[in-house]
């Protein structure tokens, strides 16, 4: 596939070819023009004042652009502290997380052992099981060891995404082909850092997707949150959010509150853009083909 | 071989206790729980006091119970089949060709990556809007009524509507990548043999894609019991029975809504019960109808 | 190997914890039980007498001396809300009067979620913040006995009676202070009724349809309904047919067919309906039928409680020249006064070290300067009678003190917890035109059970 795209590059505009895929270019621009819509609407209405988001006037600026939105946005509802939490979050969680689950996806997908099926299994029943299902013991079970703050969100988080990120990769491992670790065995070197070194740098591309979902769904992760997240210092950006939609009651500011969304949302926006590069490369040019 | 072992033990272990931790003991007492009457839910188990099934008699006698599970329901079937159908459409559509893929994948992508409560928020004072909302205008300009989208009536196919936008691009990028995965020699193939576009992914997309669609189908079921926030987003002051999925019903007996005094975790408990019973049984109808494929890339 | 390494002690933490967390879950589970009920009234003891001491010199010379007096005060604001302001400098002023240092925790609106286990593990808490109704039902036993403090700094003549009363009368004690209340009436724009001529607000239903009509011929819109009120809107309705014990009671065993006020109640509300008193696409989602009374102007009234006033100015950014009335009473009904009241309010937790100067910083809070300011930038109503409600607020301290018996959030229909979301719907539908008679709406609300 990698060669096949390099030289369709390289080629002038087979009208025919581009005429017959037409129908799907349409179904997805049309779709993209309703998010489009959409996301010119918050980033309008972040530089309006509520009377004129509130009277559907949020296009036409006519009392300017209140940058002091994202000033107020910023400083005063919170969230530059909502965003340093989310991001603590998010990037530890997503670091923990591969330390647990990569190890675990390889021997379990390359080794038979015994309770190797059960532990499978175990990955995807845990993955299903409702986070509703685990709270209440787990509320319970930290109130008991006065287990809180920040530490306690990324323990939580860093543990939901394990039997995900684990199944996830098990298939990615999977697929790699023996020989690797045949020539590694064969060369003397260890199993762990055949592990390390050969193996892990083979499933990169997945590592990367994984990881991307991961960071996204901490960052705006929400329901854990509400529930242990115990004041605002600790409070990520969904939670913070809806802290921010409620007060609204009192403050009415409901530009900054869209100012807030904005700035949530651009980081995740942006790392996703770069990110998405680096999956496409990975997976059209890596290993998977061997 | 025994240094394998030593491997196997370093490298399972985490994941293991993870799973016995943050999910067996859980999941136990959670279970445990269902079966007690129980106030609050840090009562230590001296507290407890046997009920038998009463907290369940108790929640499927409750109609909100009963009309929240009836709105997952819709949630789980109407919006199952629309979006994976849709994210199915799109990650065809992405890998058949068509330029500008990366841009187009990112821009579907897009709303997940919104925050749900700033998007709630969209839709409600924006898409939906009586006066000025996006949908009644374009109504009006080819000449129809405008639609009262937060009327009891279409309340909640509004949330819907709205969750599902939000959620195709997630499945759509798991489709793709399963796609990816099908050896391009294989389409090669096919061309050569003329086979057309349609006919390609009858033959060889659906069958390859067994795997990757049971997955989202189990994510699907996980998301849609696990289906809270829109639910809260779209009634700001006080639970509403047209948008109540069970997770709110849950929060609210757990926790107390606005007004409400009493709480009872074990109703709590038997909720989360019967939702991960709800989820095993999907999981274990997906693994009869579609037998993992073996095949090796 | 050196990763090998590191996933074995990662493991091995994770053992330990976990061992250390099976040896736990069985010792302090009754430790956690005794420890409360034990150290309460232990401490009860000798605080009872040192207060009277203390209070003396507090009220003497208007400040003691707490140096090195820390407390801890978990708030139900968010830092930067109005009100989070206005605690943070009053907690400031009063460290340096009386040298006590407060600590305070922003918790945000979902406090409610983890007070409870915060308080029943012991969790180091002066002070907490939240609705009256909770803490005088739910927290009750973690809240330190407020009565001999209250009475020993004269408290009723600062406060609002209505609230005092009914916590007292849930918790069996004075449980807490109040520190922002909460009045339910029909809130209007002045403005219009002084166009449309009406110079005494509507007492009696009669008196209101009339109202209405004056308003619709001049051009204006009478009542404005968001669907998330629409509840609370028709029990005040159901109310003064009923009584809300009445309320209660059919909410909680049905029978609504059987009571004919429920269909005379309900067939008022079609009736208003269908002459054209609610304003143009009401009931709407929240907040946009609200915002109309500021953004249009056109539209005069709203049944809520009085944060409503804030919020539509702020979200249309104008200045409505805001009053409030009473719900108007209807023509043999069993209740022609009560309203509904509310407070979000202070507790001082049942261990605390220093639940003297605990109660001095509540009091220093919600009177005098301070509780001055909150009701200003908050646009509330203040919890000592004796300060001035901003304008906005005109008629809510006299609507509080003519209330004995507050009526609760949607007067009674929320005590179905179960069936609270569904009869929200059929008053919605109510409101929306869906019945053609009261008798169909009071069958329709029989068939839920």
């Amino acid at each position: 596939m990698s060669k096949k795209k390099k030289v369709r590059f390289g080629e002038p505009v087979n009208w025919r070819k581009e005429l017959s895929l037409l129908p799907g270019y349409i179904i997805v621009t049309v779709w993209i023009i309703f998010t489009a819509a959409f996301l010119f609407w918050i980033l309008a209405a972040s530089f309006s004042t509520s009377r004129e988001i509130f009277s559907g006037n949020v296009f036409k600026f006519e009392s300017g652009f209140h940058l002091e939105n994202y000033v107020s946005a910023w400083q005063a509802q919170n969230v530059s502290v909502f965003f340093a939490n989310s991001l603590l979050y998010a990037v530890v969680a997503c670091v923990g997380v591969i330390l647990i689950s990569a190890p675990g996806a390889y021997v379990l997908s390359r080794f038979e052992f015994f309770g190797n099926k059960v532990i499978k299994s175990g990955l995807i029943v845990a993955m299903s099981i409702p986070a509703v299902m685990i709270i209440m013991p787990i509320f319970a079970l930290t109130t008991q060891w006065n287990l809180k703050g920040r530490i306690l969100l990324i323990m939580l988080y860093i543990f939901l995404n394990v039997p995900y990120t684990t199944t996830y990769l098990l298939n990615f491992f999977a697929t790699l082909s023996r020989t690797y670790e045949e020539a590694a065995a064969i060369d003397g070197c260890p199993p762990a850092k055949t592990f390390w070194i050969i193996m892990l740098p083979l499933v990169q591309p997945a590592l990367v997707t994984v990881t991307i979902f991961n960071f996204l769904g901490v960052w705006n992760e929400f329901f854990m949150a509400l529930i242990f997240a115990s004041s605002a210092e600790m409070t990520p950006v969904g939670v913070g959010l809806l802290q921010i939609v409620n007060s609204m009651k009192y403050t009415g500011n409901y530009g900054g509150l869209f100012a807030a969304v904005i700035i949530v949302f651009l980081p995740t926006f942006l790392l996703y853009i770069f990110l998405s590069e680096k999956i496409i490369s990975g997976v059209t040019g890596g290993g998977i083909k061997g | 071989m025994k240094k394998n072992k030593m491997l196997i033990i370093c490298f399972i272990l985490p994941c293991l206790i993870t799973l016995l931790i943050m999910y067996l003991y859980p999941v136990g007492r959670t279970v445990l729980m269902s079966f007690f009457s129980i106030e609050s839910v840090t009562a230590g188990m001296s507290d407890w006091s046997f009920n038998g099934f009463g907290n369940y008699a108790k929640i499927f006698n409750s109609p909100a119970f009963k009309t929240s599970m009836w709105n997952m329901l819709r949630i789980w079937l109407v919006g199952g089949v629309f979006t994976l159908s849709l994210a199915l459409l799109f990650a065809v559509i992405l890998t058949s060709g068509i330029r500008f893929k990366k841009f187009f994948r990112a821009a579907i992508y897009l709303p997940n990556v919104i925050s749900a409560v700033a998007l709630a928020t969209m839709w409600i004072q924006y898409v939906f809007n009586n006066d000025y909302g996006m949908l009644n205008k374009m109504l009006k300009m080819v000449g129809l009524e405008g639609v009262k989208w937060l009327g009891t009536d279409m309340k909640f196919w509004a949330m819907l509507f709205a969750f599902i936008f939000g959620a195709v691009g997630y499945y759509m990028l798991i489709f793709i990548s399963g796609i990816e995965r099908i050896p391009a020699d294989l389409y090669e193939a096919a061309t050569i043999d003329g086979a057309n576009k349609v006919q390609q992914f009858l033959k060889i997309t659906m069958p390859l894609l067994k795997g990757i669609t049971k997955t989202n189908v189990t994510f699907w079921s996980v998301h849609t019991t696990t289906f809270f926030l829109w639910s809260k987003m779209f009634s700001p002051v006080d639970t509403e029975a047209t948008t109540i999925v069970p997770v709110v019903y849950l929060y609210d007996t757990v926790f107390g809504g606005k007004g409400v005094t009493t709480r009872d975790a074990g109703a709590g408990a038997a909720v989360g019960v019967v939702l991960a019973l709800i989820i095993i049984v999907i999981y274990f109808i997906m693994n009869k109808l579609l037998k993992d494929d073996d095949l090796e890339f | 190997m050196k990763k090998k390494i590191v996933s074995l002690l990662l493991a091995s933490v994770m053992a330990v914890s976990l061992l250390a967390g099976c040896g736990k879950t069985e010792t302090p589970a009754p430790a956690e039980e005794a420890a409360p009920a034990e150290e309460a009234p232990a401490e009860e003891a000798p605080e009872a007498e040192a207060p009277a001491a203390e209070e003396e010199a507090a009220s003497t010379d208007g400040a003691a001396d707490y140096s090195g007096v820390e407390l801890t005060f978990w708030s139900m604001w968010s830092a930067g809300e109005p009100q989070a302001v206005v605690i943070e400098e009053a907690a400031k002023a009063f460290s340096e009067k009386t040298g006590a240092t407060i600590n305070i925790e922003w918790k945000g609106r979902d406090i409610n979620t983890i007070i409870q286990t915060a308080l029943e593990s012991g969790e180091k808490i002066d002070i907490f913040e939240d609705d009256y109704s909770r803490i005088a039902k739910i927290y009750k036993d973690f809240c330190y006995d407020l009565t001999d403090m209250a009475a020993a700094a004269g408290y009723d003549a600062q406060s609002f009676k209505c609230f005092n009363d009914v916590a007292t009368n849930w918790a069996g004690f004075l449980p807490c202070v109040t520190e922002q209340p909460q009045v339910g009436g029909i809130f209007y724009n002045k403005d219009i009724f002084d166009d449309c001529g009406i110079t005494t607000p509507p007492a009696t239903w009669e008196e209101f349809l009339a109202a209405c009509q004056t308003m619709v011929d001049k051009g204006y819109q009478p009542l404005a309904l968001d669907s998330a009120y629409a509840d609370f809107t028709f029990g005040y309705h159901l109310d003064r047919y009923l009584g809300e014990a009445a309320i209660s009671e059919l909410a909680m065993n049905g029978g609504w067919s059987e009571n004919e006020n429920v269909a005379k109640a309900a067939q008022d509300i079609i009736d208003f309906i269908a002459a054209g008193y609610l304003a143009e696409g009401a009931p709407e989602e929240y907040p946009s039928s609200q915002n109309k009374i500021g953004l249009t102007g056109k539209v005069a009234m709203i049944v809520c409680a009085n944060y409503v006033c804030a919020e539509v100015n702020n979200n249309s950014g104008t200045e409505i020249n805001w009053s409030m009335f009473n719900y108007p009473s209807v023509e043999g009904g069993a209740d022609t006064s009560n309203s509904y009241a509310g407070a979000n309010s202070l507790a001082i937790s049942s261990y605390s070290e220093n639940p003297q100067a605990a109660f001095d910083f509540l009091l220093f809070l919600t009177s005098g300067e301070f509780d001055q300011k909150m009701a200003d930038s908050a646009s509330q109503i203040p919890a000592d009678p004796r300060n001035t409600a901003p304008a906005i607020m005109s008629g809510t301290v006299e609507a509080l003190q003519a209330t004995s018996n507050p009526l609760s959030w949607n007067m009674g229909l929320n005590d179905n917890s179960d069936l609270k979301a569904s009869f929200k719907d059929l008053i919605i539908q109510l409101y929306e035109g869906k019945f053609a008679t009261g008798e169909d709406f009071a069958a329709a609300m029989d068939a839920l059970y």
